[in-house]
């Protein structure tokens, strides 16, 4: 259990409008907290965004003062927020490893 | 032309079917009745079959690799053909995007199909509103003349589906030249093709020409139905002679034929085209006045004339008529889509604006956006940028949507329509919205592509007039990239002189955006690795490749359940082949799960299970091959038995099964009273369940009595309990019943659903009875005490006992109760049906309230539809059918198609077909192959000719099955069949393989149940392969040859099977068998002593890049060794060497099979060298398998010489080399082939086998668990006491003696036990508590005291099965651990 240390504190945003770029995104989130990371992802096919987006804060009170605000309303659209459930790769979880004896 | 008309002969004579045509010049014909879905579903998986096999068929001969690249592209043409349909399905209309992609894809596989050409024609008429009509009819010939070209054959239908096109696209031809052109080609114009010309002269107002067809009609003696009147009223208008047109409906009327929707739609048009809307009105009103109500999507056809013909003005008074049915906003949509295609895009916003708004979608705040299609499609028609802003404004300030210029945006930057783009942004920007940077990348993305510069340049120059600079990601991410070097972008931009950020572009910065680049390829791969964690079902990665590592990554991500469900995707995913040829790195991968302590859950791992399953056939096939034994036989060995003394209880139990299985009531009850003591539970409920069957409950319940008193905690299964409880109720013993009932749920017996089907006779046939009561009561008992969940079918004998008494009020307030108390409506139809008859409207009206109240309106309208088809009151039936808003549900109609077709109603069917045509969303096809099953039951192809009319009329594809049935009919009857027979003979590897069931069609299933049906009934294999309607996928070849190879080993012939092979080999010439059969067929030809056959088998298979399985090789390398193929041996060992061992094989097979095939040839001295080798040459810690397999062969065939020799062998390579495996191998051998004396000697003369501890303990225990063993078992033991001396450890006798101890247990053998006990306390031995409770137990059944203390282990454990799982696992345990002696006692002890 030693690898708690780095904790993630993540939204998963959907239905993020094609108009909004991560600058925005990064803007409007950083209102409930200071915002660590913030991944728009971009379609190199399209040229358009996916839609999604993932905000990461550097506490667990940006993400939950974020998670209190409903709706996320931003220029006229509704944001679907969620906090990340799905964990990425790279980042370790702190998933007990079976002890052997 | 009156005349001409009157003349003709008319319609009075024909079925009522043909009265119903639709019109020819319709523009938007309903998408229900023109596609009707003819390639969803199973039709899908016809074309796609079909499509993968022609190719091989009549094909060239293609490079044998792009066997891969080809079920590809069946994969894609699959995705195609099942989106094209569902577009259709949901829109009415399809993308030119997907039809020409779909084109493509049939043109690239080279050889159309007939309904492949019908689905691509048929879609180039107005199912494509977003394409210009001069455009539709050109990619039409287009399609036309390369399918011609690629082989395709144009039948009637074919032509009659240009025509309709044509005259879809208002497209100018001459019906003469293509009357001609038919006729050159060879094809029969038929009465739909005759009608659609005349409406094409009609459409023209060439009246003359109209009149020209009818000749030829009239001459070839045609029927003129309605839609030849329509076109003519079309056409007279056409010539501006109103006069004639509106008298047509006169005409009509004499002769006999009503004005339908359809001529009055064509009046209202021709009106519509003079922009009369005094007439218009006049005309709607007689039409209401008639009867006959014309649908929103009639009047939509009158909107089209009215804005084609400039009478824009009109628009909204029409369509404020419009009734807003269900599907007005699709049909509504592809009007507007047609209107803005023919540049009326005013008129269309105008019916836009009259859409109903969409239900409250907004409730959670979300913006409206209505009309996103038509800004689209404005877009793409590249409508001036003014009409556009004005459309936007429109939009927004009336509240419809919240952001159409943005949408609009999105649509030009979608179509890299630059210009427009721009345009649009100026307009955003002077409304004060924001323009960013990345609004850009849509456009520069597509030039990047390109490498074109200048048109970067463009987009930038653009970017600078809005004000917009470029930051980092565009300069980095959509600029820099089209340029060869950043030098050269540097001095472009400087030429042109750009204020952009140059100095972004200095070599400092520069770091920064390789590092934005590697950010974003790391998110990328963040992204690609979420999506399996996200949908664990991995069908899209190759399983057979990535797997592992995507099982590494599930494995350090996933919870438990992801990794379960990941496992089962996986598998599920992988094909047969792929699993077996994967078995190593999944018994890996489930071991590193085991490791992982990841426990499955049940329910996931039986699914696994399963899958495995039905994977290994073969191994299924192997543990059926034991033979039955038969009752002589059995009667026998129990005398036998008997007379020495032995235990008689399993022996009895088969006797008495088989018995039962020979319905021996008598013999059986007598043998029952022969052996009472020695009867168990098996022997008892068989006998129980034989005299339910024998009507004889007396002797039952006695039976049962007995059973209960020998052992009152035993209870009967479900099925034997329903069984009695059905033979009770028969001699009306209810309360017997009742109680039998009830005391199944004290037992908590499972109820399984043979039982619930049994039950449910019991019920049944109480109602026919008319017993209303008892059937009342059991229901009550049953559904109360909870015994199974209360079913449709369960519940209908109530009513059914309320039918046979012919008390309809009662039934339908029983089905009433049955739905309040249980949720199910059972034989509702019946009590309808018969409140129809009846006329008792009154309750009639109770019955239809009820279940519109229950159930919906919908089912309500299907109930009152399929009485009044049932009781021939075809008229009712069309107005309830006809009510607006009516969907079709297959399943209701199927149920009543079938019904019909079972019970030989043609002409109900027949009627249900024409009533449906107009239903929303109703499977046409599907409706016309039930016909024509009817039309081959009743062999009548003068109907099923008709019908195939009826379906180019109604412009139905028919999937390639209707075909085969259709050409079927007309064959068997001697009779030309007028298109191409799709072909139905194939068999490829890839594409099934691939596939999972869903795909393969269900004809294809039910002819593998057929075919199995077939091969079980009787071996006449050859007849079904030669009908032509079979279909044959490899699937279905693999259970074929499985039934056969079944068949097969219940020894009958394997020539049949053989030559049903051939036949088909020889059927199809690229016949070719899948990996599993070929196994199969090698297995059988090992079998049946062909082993020059299997080994071609095996062979070809190879070369075919094949994977045969373990079993197969087994086989026959074990054939080969008993043929003394020494030859074929070493060709087999070679050929599997080539393929890497990915099977697992035993090198020790090959050396055991080859010994035997030389001791076979009589080559002692080299069988015995060859094997001596092997163990000598062994290394210290590599111990060669097991050569029991030789021993055991020789000592069968009593081969002393060979078994001298290689007892001589063994001995030796136990005293020199140290090799004991031989040696113990023999020991055990003998000891199983009852040769005691030599097994003693043998372990005089090498006593070193007793130290082989490993191989000793598992054979003792593998003894004891078969009964009747305990002798073998003492000698076993005695003759190792002998030698005990040479190892003192405890815990070898412990294990032996716990393993006796089971075995006298097991065989009630208490003197054995008694001894062993004396043994083991004389021997010092603490015997543990499960040993002593066996004997205890022992004792006790024996009636004596047991001299010792018994354990407090509880008596059941012991009993139950489970008990029995937990001495087994322990003992299995004590086996594994031997090597490490400290560990034995901790298992039994947890245990």
């Amino acid at each position: 259990m030693a690898t708690s240390a780095k904790k993630i504190f993540e939204l998963f945003v959907s239905k993020v409008p094609w108009t909004l770029s991560s600058k925005e995104m990064k803007e409007y989130f950083g209102q409930f907290g200071q915002v660590k990371k913030c991944l728009l992802p971009f379609d190199k096919e399209t040229g358009f965004h996916r839609g999604f987006c993932w905000i990461g804060y550097t506490s667990e009170e940006g993400l939950q003062n974020a998670l209190q605000k409903y709706p996320h309303t931003l220029e006229g659209a509704t944001l679907q927020v969620q906090r990340n459930r799905k964990v990425f790769v790279g980042q370790k979880t702190n998933k007990e490893v079976p002890e052997e004896s | 032309m009156a005349a001409l008309l009157r003349s003709a002969r008319l319609l009075k004579c024909l079925p009522s079917g043909l009265l119903q045509t639709k019109g020819t010049i319709r523009n938007g014909p309903p998408l229900s009745r023109l596609y009707s879905g003819a390639i969803g579903g199973k039709g899908t998986g016809v074309c796609l079959r079909h499509y993968a096999v022609i190719p091989e068929q009549k094909g060239p001969a293609k490079d044998e690799s792009s066997l891969g690249v080809r079920s590809k592209q069946a994969q894609q043409f699959d995705w195609a053909l099942a989106k094209l349909d569902s577009s259709v399905r949901r829109t009415g209309r399809v993308t030119k995007t997907l039809l020409m992609r779909i084109f493509h894809d049939i043109c690239r596989t080279g050889y159309p199909s007939g309904n492949q050409a019908l689905l691509l024609l048929r879609s180039c008429g107005s199912l494509l509103p977003e394409v210009p009509m001069a455009e539709r009819s050109e990619l039409a010939r287009h399609i036309w003349d390369k399918l011609k070209e690629l082989g395709a054959s144009y039948d009637a239908s074919h032509y009659n589906a240009l025509v309709k096109v044509f005259l879809q696209n208002e497209f100018k031809f001459s019906p003469n030249e293509f009357l001609a052109k038919m006729e050159a080609a060879g094809v029969q114009p038929n009465r739909v093709t005759y009608q659609r010309l005349i409406a094409a002269y009609c459409n023209a107002g060439d009246i003359e020409g109209a009149s020209t067809i009818l000749g030829f009609m009239k001459s070839k003696d045609l029927p003129i139905t309605e839609a030849v009147f329509n076109s003519l009223v079309t056409g007279h208008a056409r010539a501006d002679d109103m006069e004639s047109a509106v008298s047509i409906l006169s005409v009509m009327k004499g002769a006999g034929i009503e004005p339908g929707p359809d001529t009055y739609v064509a009046l209202l048009n021709a009106y519509a085209e003079r922009g009369d809307m005094e007439k218009i009105r006049q005309t709607l009103e007689t039409a209401g006045s008639t009867d006959i109500s014309l649908m929103d999507r009639d009047l939509m056809q009158v909107v089209f004339s009215l804005a084609k013909a400039g009478y824009h003005q009109h628009v909204p008074s029409i369509v404020d008529l419009m009734r807003h049915e269900r599907g007005y906003v699709p049909d509504a949509m592809n009007l507007c889509l047609s209107l803005i295609t023919q540049g009326h895009e005013d008129t269309a916003f105008s019916v836009l604006k009259t859409f109903p708004t969409l239900q409250q979608e907004n409730e959670s705040g979300d913006s409206n956006n209505l009309g996103n299609f038509f800004l689209r499609h404005c877009v793409n028609m590249n409508k001036p940028v003014e009409k556009l802003a004005r459309y936007c404004q429109e939009l927004q300030d009336s509240n419809c949507h919240a952001a159409p210029l943005q949408f609009t945006l999105y649509c030009c930057l979608e179509a890299k329509n630059t210009a427009t783009a721009l345009e649009l942004m100026k307009i955003m920007k002077e409304q004060g919205q924001p323009i960013r940077p990345h609004f850009f990348w849509p456009l520069l993305m597509q030039h990047v592509k390109d490498r074109n510069t200048v048109g970067v340049m463009e987009v930038m120059k653009g970017m600078q007039e809005l004000g917009v600079p470029a930051d980092v990601e565009t300069l980095s991410n959509y600029i820099l990239p089209a340029f060869p070097n950043v030098a050269v972008a540097r001095d472009t931009f400087k030429v042109v002189c750009f204020c952009v950020h140059v100095t972004f572009l200095a070599d400092k910065e520069n770091v920064t955006f390789w590092e934005h680049l590697a950010g974003l390829e790391e998110n990328q791969l963040e992204l690609s690795l979420s999506a399996p964690q996200s949908h664990p079902p991995t069908h899209s990665h190759g399983p057979g490749v990535t797997f592992y590592v995507l099982v590494s990554i599930s494995v350090s991500l996933l919870s438990t359940e992801g990794v379960s469900y990941f496992l089962y995707n996986l598998i599920d995913s992988m094909s047969e082949a792929e699993v077996q040829a994967q078995e190593e790195k999944l018994r890996q991968y489930f071991n590193q799960l085991k490791s992982m302590n990841i426990v499955i859950p049940v329910n996931i791992y039986r699914g696994i299970r399963n899958l495995l399953d039905s994977y290994h056939v073969p191994e299924l096939i192997k543990v059926s091959s034991d033979s039955p034994s038969t009752g002589l036989g059995l009667e026998r060995k129990l005398a036998e038995l008997k007379a020495e003394g032995k235990p008689v209880g399993p022996t009895l139990k088969q006797l008495i099964l088989s018995l039962c299985s020979e319905e021996k009531l008598d013999a059986a009850l007598e043998l029952k009273s022969q052996h009472a003591a020695d009867m168990a539970t098996g022997g008892y409920a068989a006998l129980i369940h034989l005299c339910c069957r024998h009507n004889n409950v007396d002797e039952a319940l006695k039976l049962k009595g007995e059973l209960s008193h020998k052992d009152p905690s035993v209870s009967l299964d479900s099925t034997k309990s329903i069984a009695l409880v059905k033979a009770l109720v028969k001699h009306d013993r209810m309360e017997e019943a009742v109680d039998l009932l009830k005391e199944m749920k004290e037992k908590d017996v499972s109820v399984v659903d043979t039982a619930v089907t049994l039950l449910f006779h019991t019920l049944n046939a109480a109602a026919l009875k008319g017993d209303v009561a008892a059937v009342r009561q059991l229901q009550a008992t049953v559904f109360t005490l909870g015994l199974t969940k209360p079913t449709a079918n369960l519940c209908s004998p109530l009513i059914t006992a309320h039918l046979q008494t012919k008390d309809l009020s009662g039934a339908l307030d029983a089905a009433m109760e049955c739905q309040k108390q249980y949720g199910h409506l059972p034989r509702i139809h019946d009590v309808i049906c018969g409140l129809v008859e009846n006329g008792d409207t009154e309750l009639l009206q109770k019955a239809m309230d009820f279940v519109s109240q229950e159930r919906g309106e919908m089912t309500m309208l299907y109930n009152l539809f399929f009485a009044f088809m049932q009781t021939g009151r075809h008229r009712e039936a069309r107005k309830i059918i006809e009510t607006p808003g009516l969907r079709a549900r297959a399943g209701r109609l199927q149920w009543y198609a079938e019904k019909c077709v079972a019970a030989n109603q043609m002409e109900s069917l027949e009627s249900l077909v024409e009533m449906t045509a107009k239903l929303f969303e109703c499977d046409r096809d599907e409706m016309y192959h039930y016909l024509l099953r009817l039309c081959k039951n009743t062999n009548d192809w003068r109907k099923a000719e008709a019908t195939w009319t009826k379906m180019q009329e109604e412009n139905v594809i028919p999937r390639e099955r209707t075909l085969r049935l259709l050409a079927d009919i007309l064959r068997s009857n001697g009779q030309e069949v007028p298109f191409e027979v799709p072909e139905v003979w194939y068999e490829q590897a890839a594409a099934t393989e691939t596939q999972p069931d869903t795909k393969t069609g269900n004809t294809s299933t039910d002819l593998q149940l057929k075919l199995l049906i077939l091969c079980k009934r009787d071996l006449h294999l050859p007849a079904p392969l030669s009908q032509s309607d079979v279909d044959f996928s490899s699937r279905t070849g693999r259970l074929f040859i499985s039934a056969v190879n079944v068949v097969d080993l219940m020894s009958l012939f394997v020539s049949s099977f053989l030559s049903v092979v051939f036949s088909a080999t020889t059927h199809i010439p690229h016949f070719k068998l899948n990996d599993i059969a070929n196994s199969l067929l090698i297995i059988t030809q090992a079998k049946k002593n062909l082993t020059k056959d299997a080994l071609a088998t095996l062979k070809s298979m190879l070369q075919a890049d094949q994977v045969p399985s373990k079993l197969s090789i087994t086989r026959l390398v074990q054939s080969l060794g008993s043929h003394g193929d020494i030859a074929g041996i070493q060709d087999v060992e070679a050929l599997m060497k080539g393929l890497g061992n990915p099977l697992n094989l035993s090198p020790m097979m090959f050396v055991n099979n080859t010994a035997i095939a030389r001791i076979k040839n009589g080559d002692l001295d080299s069988a015995v060298e060859g094997l001596e080798a092997i163990y000598t040459s062994a290394g210290e810690g590599s111990q060669p398998a097991s050569m029991a397999f030789v021993f055991r062969k020789v000592l069968e065939e009593k081969n002393i010489t060979a078994l001298d020799k290689l007892s001589a062998m063994a001995e030796r390579l136990a005293n020199h080399f140290a090799s004991y495996g031989p040696a113990s191998d023999l020991f055990i051998q003998l000891m199983d082939a009852g040769m005691k004396e030599e097994a003693k000697f043998m372990l005089a003369r090498c006593s070193a086998v007793a130290e082989q501890r490993e191989a000793l303990v598992s054979y003792m225990s593998r003894l004891s668990r078969t009964p009747g063993q305990v002798k073998l078992c003492f000698l076993a033991l005695s003759l190792l006491l002998i030698l005990s001396f040479s190892f003192s450890l405890n815990f070898f006798d412990w294990v032996c003696l716990t393993v006796l101890a089971r075995s006298t247990a097991l065989d009630n053998d208490l003197a054995s036990a008694k001894a062993l006990y004396q043994q083991m306390q004389s021997e010092g031995v603490e015997a543990d508590e499960l040993c002593l409770k066996r004997l205890a137990k022992l004792y006790k059944s024996a009636g004596e005291s047991v001299p010792f203390t018994e354990p407090p282990v509880s008596v059941c454990a012991l009993h139950t099965p489970l008990g029995g799982i937990a001495v087994s696992t322990a003992s299995a345990r004590c086996t594994r651990n031997i090597m490490d002696p400290d560990l034995v006692v901790i298992p039994i002890r947890l245990c």
